[in-house]
């Protein structure tokens, strides 16, 4: 090798609870490249790069900067060895001003020792200027646009006069027009030497900004190449892997009735012009990339939030879906995503949680039958195989897949015809997985509608009778489950294909 | 967090520890009671005087009801700082009522309805208004005072029929009346909190509100609800304030109770953030305090000194809860 990489990863190997994350991952990013790092979900990209960034320690495997072997034991170090890290999420103070944010730690200050306010502006109007971004620097945060924030973000990266910055998704809040900037000056800073690691879905910018790839896939390095034109099918392909397509789940029953019909649903900045419609029996699959508004779109449908318009039919009946009390009339279930959040609540025991939807089943004039309610839970305790010794127990000592299915027993108790699943085995190991599925193929075929909303393309192919792929508000693509692959899904999801085929 | 574990997956062998570490959690204030009370009696013979246990009783009482109506506010999320205005304002309309009417019911009716009432615009505020419930509840504190204040012309109010003076100075038995109203208030809230869903769903929504919301529970009338609940026990505690000396003051009465009865919740182990807590935590609360009043008092402290040691046993109280 005639010059040494500026990093170089060595072997890294990482697990999290017994469960590998990384192995055997190599990675060498040289002087002045801009390198992506390619993945799906749950890749070990974010890893990898926490590792870099001193977040995380490797189990095994080592970290050479410019040759020399560093431990990255904190973030500091990470960045006294010029490595900077620009997160998704955006971590800006909004209650303080631009340059407070830019300059929040390093703050300059005169011989006084106060704050040197000029001299902290001037820089950061110079260094947003060469973004093309012409703000006041006494601006506060907070009544700045996202795309604003993002730039703010990458320009701290640049005030600390960094060797390698790494870049997740910056580019998912920027307009068009921004994201052409901020390539240019990618370019410029290649030009002056300093690296540049970038994380990103979406093929097609990664192609024109790219020099170099690297490809993870489970935990494992697929292939490091240099980026030539046209070879993004393969790409993809690499991604995606081959042998991930596991054996389909679906099986072909006969559908009954329409239970759910939705026309020109939209809601301004979240969703727009959503037809579709499930019947009775049917498992609809919704899938697409952060941001797609699929969420957003199902807590609408469920009434919890309230600004939309369209028409919403329930077993052909128009309704007005005006709170999540109205939806369980209308005889809609929801288990939402981020189970910690928005579905479990700790403080309460397994058992009422289980009923909380549903307490009418569970009274006798007017007062809770604990005896009912504890009978109830063993016979879902045991139809849905929930481990636990004492219900009475608060649920937030169960394991994530316990805990999913207490929810999911929730709505069976609450018996309702439509269940929405928002990424329902987000957190949970594969044995659950396979239950959980399994008991939403069990509840197709005794004729509840069903609608899965996933951010993982393969667990949409795997049960899915329709798929449904969104971007940006969008429904790009609607497939039959068993023509199409991720491949495909992947291309709609990601914007690179609009409009497909029309199927249903 | 690993005890617990320890404890609920294998109670066949649960470690010394773990067991102490799991009764100090859940029973604290009741062990936190025990000292304070053996302590008293060690300290004065005469704090085991009959009549001074009942004479404490009489002295929570009223606070007491409060309380268990603050502890339904702070379980599900919120506060209610309005609770000693609104006892003055509901004192003195009730009083014009029963003078004006002549009725003991009609008197008693009148400040039900003025608390419920006051509890149900707090409630509006809080559920409807997105008001966050110590603006609300501070708007209404002062509002409901200012009112009392009008209405009797900054002075007192005094009843003008008789028999009405008996609601707190009868007994029945040992106990002074108010105390049985105490107690039946905090049996009728336990069933409430325990064995109705809007207990249950109390709890949820101070849990977790989100999810409460989208197990499609109508969070908005359970806010409503609770401060209407605590507004009507303000009402029936502003019966026994004015019944005790047959007069309400619309500038004094009810002062500081609010600091009281949030006292007693927290020291009775309910989280200030909602989703956890006991009623019966907020009965000893409430008793640990009378205690300490009556101990200082029987000791002579300075009643300037009172409100330092309360201050202190509050802080000291949250202090040891704060190991979750």
């Amino acid at each position: 090798m005639t010059s040494q990489p500026f990093v170089a990863m060595n072997q890294i190997d990482k697990s999290f609870n017994g469960v590998p994350v990384l192995k055997n991952v190599t990675l060498e990013v040289e002087k002045g490249e801009i390198h992506a790092l390619l993945g799906e979900n749950g890749a070990g990209k974010s890893t990898l790069m926490n590792i870099l960034g001193g977040i995380h320690q490797p189990d095994s495997g080592q970290v050479f900067i410019e040759g020399k072997q560093v431990t990255m034991a904190n973030p500091h170090i990470s960045q006294a060895h010029g490595i900077s890290f620009i997160h998704q999420e955006l971590n800006m103070v909004n209650d303080l001003k631009v340059y407070e944010n830019m300059f929040l730690g390093s703050e300059i200050r005169n011989k006084a020792g106060f704050l040197n306010v000029e001299e902290m502006c001037r820089q950061t109007r110079e260094i947003l200027a060469e973004l093309g971004v012409f703000l006041n620097p006494k601006e506060y945060v907070r009544n700045l646009a996202t795309s604003y924030k993002q730039l703010i973000e990458i320009s701290k990266a640049l005030l600390h006069k960094s060797q390698l910055i790494i870049m997740d998704e910056p580019t998912t809040s920027l307009a068009e027009h921004e994201v052409g900037r901020l390539f240019e000056l990618m370019r410029n800073l290649k030009k002056s030497g300093v690296s540049i690691i970038y994380i990103s879905h979406k093929l097609k910018e990664i192609q024109a900004v790219c020099d170099r790839y690297t490809v993870l896939r489970d935990g494992q390095l697929v292939k490091t190449d240099s980026m030539q034109a046209g070879n993004l099918e393969e790409i993809t392909k690499l991604m995606v892997g081959k042998a991930i397509s596991q054996e389909r789940f679906v099986h072909g029953h006969e559908f009954g009735d329409m239970a759910l019909e939705v026309e020109r649903l939209s809601s301004p900045g979240l969703f727009q012009d959503i037809d579709f419609t499930v019947r009775k029996g049917q498992i609809v699959g919704f899938t697409g990339l952060a941001g797609d508004g699929r969420t957003e779109l199902f807590e609408s449908l469920f009434g919890y939030r309230k600004k939309y318009t369209g028409i919403i039919k329930v077993k052909g009946k128009a309704m007005k879906i005006t709170h999540p009390r109205t939806a369980l009339q209308a005889g809609m279930g929801y288990v939402p995503k981020d189970r910690k959040e928005n579905a479990i609540i700790k403080d309460l025991s397994v058992v009422h949680n289980m009923s909380l939807s549903s307490m009418g089943n569970f009274e006798r004039w007017g007062f809770i039958q604990d005896k009912r309610e504890l009978e109830k839970f063993s016979s879902y305790k045991k139809a849905l195989n929930i481990k636990v010794a004492n219900p009475r127990i608060t649920i937030d000592k169960l394991s994530g897949g316990n805990q999913q299915k207490v929810i999911i027993a929730k709505w069976l108790e609450a018996d309702t015809d439509i269940l929405i699943f928002d990424n329902p085995t987000q957190g949970i190991d594969v044995g659950a997985k396979q239950e959980i599925y399994q008991e939403i193929l069990e509840l197709a075929k005794l004729g509840k509608a069903i609608i899965i909303l996933s951010s993982e393309a393969p667990e949409v192919l795997r049960i899915c009778h329709v798929i449904n792929v969104m971007y940006h508000g969008e429904i790009t693509a609607r497939f039959i489950g068993d023509e199409t692959n991720e491949e495909e899904i992947m291309h709609y999801a990601t914007g690179a294909k609009r409009e497909g085929e029309h199927i249903g | 967090m690993d005890n617990i574990n320890t404890k609920e997956y294998s109670p066949e062998s649960p470690s010394m520890k773990s067991r102490l570490s799991w009764l100090w959690s859940e029973y604290s204030v009741i062990i936190a009671f025990i000292i304070i009370f053996i302590a008293a009696s060690v300290m004065n013979p005469r704090f085991l005087d009959i009549n001074n246990q009942l004479n404490i009783l009489m002295q929570v009482s009223i606070i007491g009801i409060i309380a268990l109506g603050m502890t339904v506010v702070m379980l599900s999320g919120g506060i209610d700082l309005s609770v000693g205005s609104v006892l003055a304002l509901a004192g003195v309309i009730s009083v014009l009522a029963l003078n004006a009417s002549g009725s003991i019911l009609i008197g008693v009716f009148t400040a039900l309805l003025v608390g419920a009432f006051a509890g149900f615009l707090n409630g509006l505020m809080v559920a409807k208004g997105r008001i966050a419930s110590f603006i609300a509840t501070l708007g209404m504190m002062a509002a409901a005072r200012s009112i009392a204040l009008y209405i009797a012309e900054g002075g007192s109010v005094s009843g003008e029929v008789s028999g009405f003076t008996a609601i707190a100075n009868n007994n029945v038995w040992i106990f002074d009346l108010p105390v049985l109203i105490f107690f039946a208030m905090a049996v009728l809230i336990y069933i409430v909190m325990h064995k109705t869903r809007f207990g249950r769903y109390v709890y949820a929504l101070g849990s977790n509100e989100k999810a409460a919301m989208l197990s499609a529970i109508r969070v908005d009338r359970i806010k409503i609800g609770v401060y209407t609940l605590i507004g009507t026990l303000v009402g029936v505690a502003a019966v026994i304030e004015t019944s005790r000396l047959n007069s309400i003051s619309s500038s004094s009465s009810g002062a500081q109770y609010e600091l009281d009865a949030i006292a007693a919740v927290i020291i009775g182990g309910t989280r200030m953030t909602g989703g956890r807590g006991k009623i019966i935590g907020t009965i000893f609360g409430i008793l640990i305090l009378g205690i300490l009043n009556n101990m200082m008092n029987l000791m002579n402290v300075s009643p300037h000194l009172q409100g330092f040691v309360k201050g202190l046993i509050i802080i000291i109280a949250v202090v040891f809860q704060k190991r979750e």
